[in-house]
């Protein structure tokens, strides 16, 4: 039973995966007027 | 300004160099930042933004216009700018495949001195940094 339960969670885990690593990374801007 | 941008949603860290006018802005991993409102918090605070540049790891889709975005959040997408990097990345279309780009997403228009921010971003690639 755990057995099962551990196989669909790492199944779990390696389907959202991509999803949860897709993101902005950093932001990087050029200003005027700063003072 | 530092304080202002640092105020903005999902924002981790500002860092502002006065020498070069760059501010660097490293984003929390819970996926809230919003370029456009980075971009607008920048104009409340007084300066103008000249150009804005991000780094991001996402997946090639097709938004409800049949242009190609890079989508970085279930629900935040940017459409590509066309270009020979963006042409390169067509093929992987609502693949799994993830691309890590670096891109310019807003340069102020030549001879304009505020250009309009409530215009949607578009990523103009510069470098494709990793597919995987």
């Amino acid at each position: 039973m755990n057995t099962k339960k551990l196989a669909l969670l790492a199944l779990l885990v390696s389907i959202a995966s991509p999803v949860a690593q897709a993101q902005i990374k950093h932001i990087e801007m050029r200003v005027e007027g700063m003072t | 300004m530092k304080q202002h941008l640092g105020r903005q949603s999902g924002v981790q860290t500002v860092e502002v160099s006065l020498i070069d006018g760059k501010v660097e802005v490293t984003p929390k991993e819970d996926g809230q930042i919003d370029p456009a409102q980075l971009l607008k918090a920048t104009y409340d605070s007084g300066v103008t933004a000249a150009e804005m540049d991000m780094t991001a790891r996402g997946k090639i889709v097709k938004d409800s216009s049949g242009n190609f975005a890079l989508q970085v959040e279930p629900n935040r997408s940017f459409a590509l700018t066309p270009n020979e990097l963006s042409k390169g990345l067509e093929a992987l279309v609502d693949t799994p495949t993830m691309v890590t780009v670096r891109g310019q997403l807003y340069k102020k228009p030549a001879g304009k001195k505020k250009a309009d921010a409530s215009a949607p971003l578009k990523l103009l690639i510069l470098e494709v940094q990793k597919k995987e």
